[in-house]
């Protein structure tokens, strides 16, 4: 892999190359017209110079990193919230109060854990990053945490949700998330589907990733107490053919199937339970709560259910938050997807923190300002634990309706009810 | 016990799965037969059709909009013959280019895998760039409605179209290997390229068709692929390595033992899943694969190109 990007590398150097020579051949051919394109290229540099100063005075410049997958099958998770977080520095500098300005570097990890470390390493070996959003995926957070714990960098995730990530026994000081565990997620899917959708036994599958494993073990757990029968299974991901798969749920008798994994693989899940005759109710967690399940899925997807920590922004009627929704598909030409709004609620977590800072920021004050951070958000009040847990924990249920992604209302009110 | 339980709905969609891997497996046993090469960018050909095939239905299908009767017959054989000649033009392509060069040149015979492998890389990477590293979903060409019921098992227009067209698709390959010039012409250099060439045989030729009719199949394999599952620029790689284990499974070489290897390793995936988890999928294939190789190194039919297997 490393080998194969160095040639990528070489091949782009040699196009450079040729590219200058054949600037050359022009500059004898035109000297003329190659010192105008000079002069208009010193033009554009010249240009780029007062825009990093921000207007007056020598401000310093900052970055926030960004960690998460920007390519590969679950790209769109990770471009939900590299977007938000572009918007949140883009208003914080448009706002012109910050004593300096920011930038936002992203690191491309495609939700791997493999590529987590590296990914990570990025980040820190760029000493002007001063906190991380990120990272979005539970297997890659738990790959970087002892890299960025190290370098005494803050990694505040707006969506890595598995349990053991916060233990304390991990040594992960300098992560924090502002979204719930699966235990809680776990836990309320659990009495979702016993308590408001009756089921009396439940089929579960997983993907075999961090996520999923950690995830279905929760609502195990928590099903088994309830008193309801469970039935699992695991389907690794990446699997091309789901109908063995899916006949077992059917021949199951179940009266639910619970998906945990992303909606790469949830999709293809949800066509060839199509194909069979299954009539229990079909969920999955925040990984697949995503538009693109839909549109992988066609109308498979119709009617499935998704628990998620996260607020869609879609649904929402709160004026600052319709606000963001303008804004959002205004700058990144696409509407606001899964934890976009957490994202925007980190970035702005991380620009709160290092605002009384000043022009002294470091990366040891932000993650010491992140502990007592206290801060209205889009999605919630934002308040860490000292295990870097956010303090409010509400879980949303959302389902598939006529090609949207509708809202279905707050866990305890649905059972409530 | 478990076995027999749900046997039908276990098995139904065994065999459709195995007829997809018995056409891509047709793909590796012919180009293997004329030139004794595993083809590994034959995954990627089937990749191609996929795509082909996609862009075809996606101008075609108005979004939202599931067409019926007629026009459902109409797009799903433009779709299968658009994949089947995209699939025939990159496997040309990939002759031409990858392979022809190295037959010139008398390569050694790693160089020719190690070649094989690389126009793999380049190619799904290529597709990858141009086409995004999203899984992209096939629009619904027809309603996938219930035909028959088997002991209990239902059967869905799908299955029967994909079934139904690969079985046809292997019949025709079968009367062409057995009863054309030009199949004569493959079992000829299968057998002895030198004595076909003394003979008037033109061998390059004869490589070209031989690519060409495994990229058909491969690339309409590609398409029917897209429209049960997804489409995506890495979804050659997973079938097209069962395949030529359906391949070897049947005896490499041997058109009749790729299609029999294809089907009784779809067939057997499925099953195994009735009794154990579904994480065993895709170690269940390779285990069949090494126990039938013990017994029977040479495959199921042995073998053997030439003699008309």
């Amino acid at each position: 892999m490393v080998q194969h990007e160095q040639k990528g590398r070489g091949l782009a150097l040699t196009l450079q190359w040729k590219r200058c020579v054949v600037h050359k051949k022009t500059v004898l051919a035109a000297a003329p017209v190659m010192i105008g394109a000079l002069a208009l290229s010193s033009c554009s540099s010249s240009k780029s110079k007062p825009a990093s100063a921000g207007g007056g005075g020598n401000k310093p410049s900052y970055t926030i990193g960004f960690q998460g997958p920007l390519t590969g099958p679950n790209a769109q998770l990770g471009i939900n919230i590299d977007n938000a977080v572009k918007l949140a520095v883009a208003q914080a500098n448009a706002k012109g109060d910050l004593p300096f300005t920011l930038k936002v570097a992203e690191a491309d990890d495609q939700g791997d854990p493999a590529k987590g470390p590296t990914a990570a390493q990025q980040l820190i070996g760029n000493s002007n990053v001063m906190g991380v959003v990120g990272p979005t995926f539970s297997g890659a957070t738990k790959a970087a945490q002892p890299l960025f714990t190290q370098a005494n960098l803050a990694s505040v995730s707006a969506s890595a949700t598995n349990s053991s990530l916060t233990d304390p026994a991990n040594g992960f000081k300098t992560f924090f998330r502002i979204v719930p565990p699966d235990s809680t997620q776990g836990t309320a899917a659990a009495d979702y589907m016993a308590k408001a959708l009756k089921a009396k036994s439940v089929y579960l599958i997983d993907d075999k990733s961090d996520y999923g494993v950690g995830l279905c073990g929760n609502i195990k757990t928590q099903l088994t107490a309830d008193g309801v029968n469970v039935v699992s299974d695991s389907v690794a991901a990446g699997t091309n053919d789901y109908s063995a798969a899916a006949t077992k749920v059917a021949n199951s008798g179940t009266q639910a199937m619970y998906y945990c994994g992303y909606y790469a693989d949830a999709a293809p899940l949800a066509k060839a339970l199509k194909n069979t005759p299954y009539t229990g109710k079909t969920l999955s967690g925040d990984g697949s709560n995503d538009p693109k399940f839909i549109s992988l899925a066609g109308s498979a997807g119709e009617g499935w259910q998704f628990t998620c920590p996260c607020l869609s922004a879609a649904a929402s009627t709160d004026p600052t938050t319709q606000q963001f929704v303008k804004d959002y598909t205004a700058s990144a030409n696409q509407p606001p997807g899964t934890y976009s709004p957490e994202g925007f609620d980190v970035a702005n977590t991380l620009i709160t923190v290092m605002k009384p800072l000043g022009t002294n920021v470091t990366r040891g004050a932000v993650v010491t300002g992140l502990r007592s951070v206290d801060f209205k958000g889009l999605t919630k009040q934002i308040k860490f634990q000292p295990n870097g847990e956010v303090t409010e924990k509400s879980i949303f249920v959302y389902q598939v309706k006529n090609g949207q992604i509708t809202e279905v209302g707050t866990v305890d009110k649905l059972i409530a009810s | 016990m478990c076995l027999s339980q749900h046997f039908w709905q276990f098995l139904i969609p065994g065999i459709t799965l195995g007829c997809l891997y018995a056409l891509i497996a047709i793909g590796y046993t012919l180009v293997y037969g004329v030139l004794q090469l595993i083809n590994f960018a034959h995954s990627e050909v089937f990749m191609t059709g996929g795509f082909a095939g996609l862009f075809l239905v996606q101008a075609l299908v108005t979004t939202g909009v599931t067409p019926h009767g007629t026009e459902s017959v109409l797009y799903v054989v433009l779709g299968i013959c658009c994949g089947a000649i995209f699939g025939g033009i990159v496997a040309f392509l990939l002759e031409r280019v990858a392979y022809r060069p190295l037959r010139r040149r008398n390569a050694p015979r790693l160089i020719y895998l190690i070649t094989a492998i690389g126009a793999s890389l380049f190619l799904f990477n290529l597709a990858g760039k141009l086409f995004g590293r999203d899984k992209v979903n096939v629009p619904e060409l027809y309603t996938n409605g219930v035909v028959f019921t088997v002991f209990g098992a239902q059967v869905r227009v799908q299955q029967i179209i994909i079934v139904c067209t690969a079985l046809g698709m292997m019949l025709m390959l079968d009367a062409v290997v057995n009863r054309t010039k030009l199949g004569a012409g493959i079992r000829a250099v299968a057998q002895d390229s030198q004595t076909a060439s003394l003979m008037g045989v033109n061998i390059n030729r004869v490589i070209s068709q031989t690519f060409v009719i495994g990229g058909l199949l491969g690339g309409a394999a590609g398409f029917l692929f897209g429209t049960y599952l997804n489409v995506h620029y890495q979804m050659g790689f997973l079938p097209g390595i069962k395949a030529f284990a359906a391949a070897v499974l049947g005896g490499i070489g041997n058109i009749r033992g790729a299609m029999i290897g294809g089907l009784l390793l779809g067939i057997v995936e499925s099953l195994s899943q009735s009794c154990m988890s579904s994480q065993w999928i895709d170690v269940v294939a390779f285990v069949v694969l090494i126990l039938v190789l013990m017994f029977r190194p040479t495959g199921i039919l042995g073998q053997r190109l030439g003699r008309a297997a």
